[in-house]
């Protein structure tokens, strides 16, 4: 989630009061911010906030904002957000076919106030946080802001061809079309993929015809940009989702209340229904109603609180809260949107009188604890291995073709393999561990031998019948190196751990290009194969690197411990 | 030199090496062969105690000649039994007027390569001829006397085993030497070997040790190496036995042992279990559904992006979501369903649900567990290998384990939360001083971070933790509140092991597997 950088003089400006950086730390829970760093020359402050649901909180006026409820009990009465607090200063127009294309816009208008160069910074950084993370990369929101001065309203929101609109996009000097901006402007070759397929485009242009933007792309040099000593701002958010939209553009709008603006309401005349209706004036207060019963806020939180103590926590929290009997009744401020259930509220209950506040309890009632089977079985093995005087190897699981297959001289076998590589090392799920031992051998020549080494673990395997296509199963492999490692050497070792395993097997000789002919065979018990053993190919061995002789086993741990039950 | 240094370096000798010293006489000097048989010891013995005298400065090498002996090979063993093939082939040749090539090459008593050149060497004497039609005819048969000559060389050899070149004749010794440079050594006939002997005298530091030596005179007799034999027949009653340099480090084992970073796992995993947990296991692949929908994570969630997980290629997706679970989800996320939330309030896709990719948290196992009919009360937890779609470097390995698990029971809140947070603190990280901050996860409302003053490492964030939303436990068909927490615990291993660079837990270098401690302080 993001990391912010904000002055701490503007951020104990906008709460009012100053303090120490361990208490500034102390107050950061309150976000669930992390103090990351702070640089003493440049005042500069750099917080990372963990709450993906809410963006209110990535940026100096929303930290502000809940740290000073906290500590000062004073709210700001958002008054905008009723049509009496504010004047209709302006009206965007949606035209039916964005319906099919980016469905939502909305804005808002500030004025009186004079941008300067910290705040001017910290709307970018605001506007860059929301649209990339909590917009996914401006899919589901994109934000604009202008110079009110330059805009005669109202504005239209509507589709246009990819070639029927020219204008000088911000960072250009020359007029380009809407196609010429995908294909050769730098934000045009970042997010254009949004509008992949389309067949028109969206396009923000007022009364005269002058475009403001093409969202989510890029906004034109001449109208939508905003400079140090502007004092009249329009701002826009597109996108997918009305409640985001109208969510990011409420916080936009108490972000610049905070900070002596004066709002204006913009209304948005849809064309076609949204959840709000076809005509909404924005900033817009669409908070829901939550309602928990004190019995369940105790349940979760496992303290019993006074209902005076439960309502003084949520409401310097921001939240509106109001009793009638054993019902709490919520309204979240109108910059949130992230109470789904009653539990958030819990949260915020708990958050706002500090985790430190409360006592720990041990949960009382009794469990048994235990390992799986499997854990069990293959601790078993381990320690016989270990026993017979192997040392135990552990290993990556993501490796590579060349590893699983080629270097071990097999040409074809299902295995299972990622998508989007990142690299052909760590590109299929290891299917056996044999490789995982020779990966080993290859990188230990220099190591003393003999070399008696033995891994027990997981691997995936291709598995036509199951749900998932694949199956994770144990296995266990074991290595001899030395000058005159051979079969029976080995063989020696799975007769020991058969033996103690209670395991009837026979072995069959078979052929498999990981092992020298006629020195391989087929571990088995009854009709079915658990494993195989032999001498090392020449080949895979040179393939490794590896330069004494190896001969190894591995076996199906989890196909033994099912013949075992049985 | 001081006396109190000789009188050490006295006492200090091995009982060869008084041995040894008992055979020299001041200014006389001594050599290999004489001391065998004067100290009556093995020669591997004695080569051990003179290094070490030589060493020490006791002895010096005065003088050094080469001995060179004769013994018969395998080849000349064969040829004592059955005579040198020149002279089979004349005898056969002598015998039979008719006797041709083709016969001699019939014969199993003498290989190919034998043949060629000891029909070359008769012919080349002039002892045969060879005529038309390969036929083998005698040439001049005295000459033939050359070879008998060869043959009564072996009988000597032969019987002597062993015979120093000098006690041979000249005839002879030249015989040897030209049989040397015609066949060469790999299939010769004698197999000349060469003994360096040498002689010592005692130095002048040996001199005053031999003095003392004498003085103390010859030890008495010590056991080395108690036997079976000797406990048998009680011997080693009356003996004293050889006292031991205990200060040398003694030789080189590779025992068998479990990998140090198993080592600390395991005992991670005791811990659990000695803590009530029950330990579950799901797959390394998964699907979005279970890795993600399940625990609330919305399909646009940040983390659900190509950039954040692996998806496995082919097929690409599972072939079904398991009911009643796909619907319960879906309408979780959509409005709530029955979870009393309001929900996401988007359209679910299933076909993204189905997507495989390999498991990219542990709290996928615990989804599956509880959707599995869990013990209730119950404490789970896993060890489980999860993936993540991110640059490997010295902390971030391609794959890695998460620790993840699970607690329900009607007594579950947030207090609870803490208290077991506690106990982790104390009983994995022994640490007592804790701090714990408000966090968030998609899944887990109220959410904590659990911080901790770890002995070494100071304050460190030990993990995360929360009690499950409604929207991930009620459609998944459990009704009691349910503690979800995870521990890191890479940072406390690569301590525990001194390791700096989080790709060595899985290192391949035997040296570094074999010798890395785990450090349970």
């Amino acid at each position: 989630m993001p990391t912010i950088s904000i002055k701490k003089k503007d951020l104990e400006s906008l709460i009012g009061i100053s303090f120490p950086l361990n208490d500034l730390e102390h107050h950061l829970q309150l976000v669930k911010g992390e103090l990351k760093g702070y640089e003493a020359g440049t005042d500069e402050l750099k917080i990372e906030l963990s709450d993906s649901n809410r963006p209110d909180l990535w940026c100096c006026e929303g930290i502000a904002r809940q740290i000073k409820g906290k500590l000062t009990g004073a709210w700001r009465d958002y008054e905008f957000f009723y049509s009496n607090g504010c004047d209709r200063a302006g009206e965007i127009i949606v035209s039916e076919e964005m319906n099919k294309i980016r469905p939502y816009a909305g804005g808002f208008i500030a004025t009186g106030i004079t941008v300067d160069e910290e705040m001017l910074v910290q709307m970018i950084q605001t506007q860059e946080k929301i649209s990339e993370i909590f917009g996914s990369k401006r899919r589901r929101i994109s934000i604009g802001i202008y110079n009110l001065a330059k805009i005669n309203f109202p504005v239209h929101y509507k589709a246009v061809g990819p070639e029927d609109i020219r204008f000088i996009p911000l960072g250009f000097d020359e007029k380009m079309s809407l196609q010429e901006i995908l294909e050769k402007h730098p934000k045009g070759q970042i997010y254009g993929e949004i509008l992949k397929g389309m067949p028109k485009y969206p396009i923000l242009v007022d009364s005269k015809d002058s475009v403001l933007s093409f969202p989510p792309i890029i906004n034109s040099r001449e109208v939508g940009e905003v400079k140090v000593g502007d004092s009249e701002l329009f701002i826009e958010v597109t996108g997918l989702d009305i409640r985001l939209v109208l969510l990011v553009l409420n916080i936009l709008a108490v972000n610049l209340h905070d900070r002596g603006a004066k709002i204006d309401m913009v209304s948005v005349e849809y064309p076609y229904d949204t959840e709000f209706g076809r005509s909404i004036s924005i900033p817009y207060e669409f908070a829901e109603h939550a309602s928990l019963s004190i019995s369940d806020t105790e349940r979760v939180i496992g303290e019993s609180l006074k209902v005076e103590e439960i309502t003084s926590l949520l409401d310097s929290y921001g939240h509106w809260v109001r009793m009638e009997g054993d019902m709490i009744h919520v309204t979240p401020p109108p910059y949130r949107d992230d109470i789904m259930h009653p539990v958030d509220l819990c949260e915020d209950i708990a958050i706002s009188r500090g985790y430190g506040n409360f006592q720990a309890v041990m949960p009382a009632q009794m469990t048994v604890g235990a390992l799986s089977e499997i854990e069990k079985f293959s601790d078993r093995i381990r320690g016989y291995m270990v026993g017979a005087g192997f040392q135990e190897i552990i290993s990556n699981i993501l490796t590579s073709k060349e590893d699983n297959l080629y270097k071990m001289g097999i040409e074809m076998e299902r295995v299972i393999e990622v998508d989007n590589i990142m690299s052909q090392s760590y590109s299929v799920l290891r299917h056996w561990i044999l490789p995982s031992l020779l990966r080993v051998e290859s990188a230990s020549s220099e190591s003393f031998y003999p070399h008696r080494i033995f891994e027990s673990g997981e691997v995936a395997v291709y598995d036509e019948s199951g749900n998932l296509s694949s199956s994770t199963i144990v296995k266990c492999a074991t290595l001899i190196s030395h000058h005159t490692a051979n079969f029976s050497e080995v063989h020696s070792i799975l007769e020991t751990l058969m033996y103690y395993l209670q395991m009837d097997y026979r072995l069959v000789p078979g052929d498999h290009p990981s092992f020298i002919d006629g020195r391989m065979g087929w571990i088995q018990t009854g009709e079915n194969v658990i494993g195989l053993i032999g001498e090392i190919h020449p080949g895979v061995l040179t393939a490794w690197e590896i330069h004494a002789p190896c001969s190894a086993f591995e076996i199906d741990i989890d196909k033994v411990l099912s013949l075992y039950q049985n | 030199m001081i006396q109190e240094d000789l009188n050490s370096m006295v006492e200090s000798l091995h009982p060869l090496e008084i041995n040894i010293l008992f055979v020299f006489e001041a200014g006389k000097a001594v050599d290999d062969n004489l001391l065998i048989k004067e100290a009556s010891i093995e020669q591997s013995q004695k080569d051990m105690a003179i290094g070490w005298l030589l060493a020490k400065g006791i002895l010096s090498v005065t003088g050094e000649t080469v001995a060179r002996s004769v013994v018969l090979t395998e080849a000349g063993e064969r040829y004592f039994d059955l005579k040198i093939p020149e002279l089979r082939i004349f005898q056969s040749i002598k015998a039979n007027p008719d006797y041709s090539m083709s016969d001699v090459k019939g014969r199993d008593d003498i290989e190919p390569a034998e043949i060629s050149s000891a029909v070359g060497l008769l012919k080349e004497k002039g002892i045969i001829k060879v005529a038309a039609g390969g036929r083998l005819e005698m040439g001049d048969g005295s000459l033939i006397s050359g070879f008998e000559d060869i043959q009564r060389l072996i009988s000597i050899v032969r019987e002597k085993r062993e015979i120093s070149l000098t006690d041979l004749s000249e005839n002879e010794q030249s015989v040897i030497e030209g049989l040397h440079r015609k066949r060469g050594k790999s299939r010769g006939i004698f197999r000349v070997n060469e003994k360096t002997d040498r002689t010592y005298a005692l130095t002048d530091l040996g001199t005053n040790i031999h003095t003392a030596v004498l003085q103390k005179g010859r030890p008495v007799e010590e056991i080395s190496q108690l036997t079976p034999q000797m406990l048998k027949d009680g011997s080693w009653e009356g003996k004293s036995f050889r006292k031991y340099n205990i200060g040398l480090p003694p030789p080189r084992i590779t025992p068998g042992r479990k990998h140090p970073y198993k080592e600390f796992l395991d005992n991670v995993k005791y811990k659990f279990v000695a803590m009530g947990f029950e330990e579950m296991r799901g797959g390394l692949v998964e699907n979005e559904f279970w890795n993600m929908d399940a625990l609330y994570m919305p399909q646009f969630h940040p983390a659900r992006d190509i950039h954040d997980v692996y998806y496995v290629k082919e097929p690409a997706s599972s072939k079904e979501i398991e009911e009643p679970f796909k619907s319960r989800v879906s309408d979780a996320h959509y409005s709530g369903g029955d979870t009393g939330s309001r929900g996401w309030k988007y359209h679910f896709d299933i076909e993204k649900a189905k997507r495989l990719m390999l498991r990219s948290q542990g709290t996928a196992v615990s989804a599956r567990t509880l959707a599995g009919n869990p013990k209730i009360p119950g404490k789970y937890f896993s060890i489980a290998r999860c993936f993540r779609y991110e640059q490997v470097d010295a902390t971030h390995a391609q794959d890695f384990f998460q620790i993840e698990g699970i607690v329900l029971g009607d007594d579950i809140n947030f207090r609870t939360l803490l208290g077991l947070l506690e106990l982790f603190a104390l009983e994995i990280a022994k640490a007592k001083e804790i701090e714990f901050l408000p966090a968030y996860f998609p899944f887990t409302e109220p959410s904590v971070e659990l911080h901790v003053k770890h002995p070494k490492l100071g304050w460190m964030e030990l993990g995360g933790a929360g009690i499950f939303r409604p929207e991930v436990t009620i459609p998944l068909g459990v009704n009691v509140p349910v503690i979800a927490w995870g521990l890191g615990l890479d940072r406390m291993a690569m301590v525990a092991l001194d390791i700096h660079d989080i790709r060595d837990l899985f290192s391949g270098d035997l040296d570094m597997i074999r010798t890395k401690r785990v450090q349970w302080r």
